[in-house]
């Protein structure tokens, strides 16, 4: 029996390790299938998605009232422009995830006083436009997503064209 | 048994408990936060820096991309007024008053989160589509098939099921007791 003990509490010390490790990992995990699920047109540019059906489910309890559109991103190659046109009347917002799920920005069309705006998300050591509002982070990558509520899923077609003024893509100039 | 064999045996088996433990404790959903008010559970910490890491793992499996409860809060009822799991094949009573929000919408979803296909193609009420009686209540019917003269909003036949109340920019009385706010109620009326 006394063969036992080391092997059992290096066995504790292996799992409380491993359910920590993977506690810690999962956010990133989810984060990254979310990307790529979200991001079908791509990283560094909008998707307006579908509205959510049984058939189109690409996160965890998806919003069927709700247009996502979503800006998959990864800031190795620079800083990330979003633009965010509000649609009157209705409740939409911008909200900005990093790699651990964190939010890091939110603003409504309310807060925007119903005007659009541009946001610059950057790491802390990357140049940046002057003048621009910026938003700094400690990862590369994450999802911006825009939130358009809708009263009846019949509105999509007609709110089609107004939710794809939000854009999202590389800051190339700095001027 | 060589002195070896104990240990690959015993490490093994701690990597299978570790990450078997993780996702059990992960599992708690979006609702399993700190407060309550009757069968819904909500927690205010989602999506900010503060929240620990296990909440945000939590938030991660149930709820990936939440707001920030000033945004919206999001709460969930695994259970009717009684304390019984919700059943797809039993009927119930969602009423209530309009919420202290800009907007409100409620959600019916598997026990993993997902929408769940109905003939209705209906899965969610909102402060939009629900219909305000004479003393300012509203009223839908959960229920497998559709009933004769009420609003419906179609169950999970055969299965469990769970709602998801949202609320986009509640406002600032809710926010200063969301456990007494007045919430919608969910009552079992039969199976």
């Amino acid at each position: 029996m006394r063969g036992w003990l080391r092997p059992l509490v290096l066995g504790l010390i292996v799992a409380v390790a491993t359910g920590w490790a993977a506690i810690a990992a999962l956010p990133y995990g989810l984060m990254t299938i979310a990307m790529d699920r979200l991001g079908q047109g791509g990283i560094n540019s909008m998707s307006y998605g579908n509205l959510a059906t049984p058939e189109r489910q690409p996160v965890v309890r998806p919003s069927p009232d709700l247009a996502y559109s979503a800006c998959p991103y990864d800031l190795s190659k620079g800083p990330l422009a979003i633009d965010f046109a509000p649609v009157p009347g209705r409740y939409s917002s911008l909200s900005v995830f990093d790699a651990a799920t964190d939010v890091i920005f939110v603003r409504n069309d309310v807060e925007a006083g119903g005007r659009p705006f541009r946001i610059i998300v950057a790491r802390g050591d990357q140049a940046v436009p002057a003048g621009a509002e910026i938003i700094r982070t400690d990862h590369d990558r994450g999802i911006a997503l825009v939130r358009l509520l809708l009263k009846d899923p019949s509105e999509m077609g007609g709110l089609d064209a107004a939710r794809r003024q939000s854009s999202c893509g590389t800051v190339t100039k700095l001027k | 048994m060589k002195s070896w064999h104990r240990y690959a045996m015993l490490i093994v088996g701690g990597i299978a408990v570790g990450i078997g433990a993780a996702w059990t404790l992960t599992n708690g959903g979006l609702g399993d936060g700190s407060v309550r008010n009757g069968p819904w559970t909500t927690s205010l910490g989602y999506g900010t820096k503060a929240t620990d890491p296990l909440t945000r793992a939590m938030v991660a499996r149930s709820g990936l991309l939440a707001l920030p409860a000033k945004e919206t809060v999001y709460w969930l009822a695994t259970t009717d007024a009684s304390g019984a799991p919700l059943d797809g094949n039993c009927r119930y009573s969602l009423s209530g008053t309009p919420l202290d929000a800009r907007w409100w919408s409620i959600t019916v979803y598997d026990g993993a989160g997902y929408l769940v296909d109905n003939p209705a193609r209906i899965w969610s009420v909102n402060g939009a589509n629900v219909a305000i009686d004479a003393n300012g209540m509203w009223r839908v019917a959960i229920a497998p098939d559709k009933p004769r003269d009420q609003a419906w909003l179609p169950g999970i036949k055969g299965q469990p099921f769970q709602l998801t109340l949202r609320m986009y920019n509640p406002g600032r009385a809710f926010r200063a007791d969301p456990a007494k706010a007045v919430l919608p109620r969910l009552v079992k009326e039969g199976c």
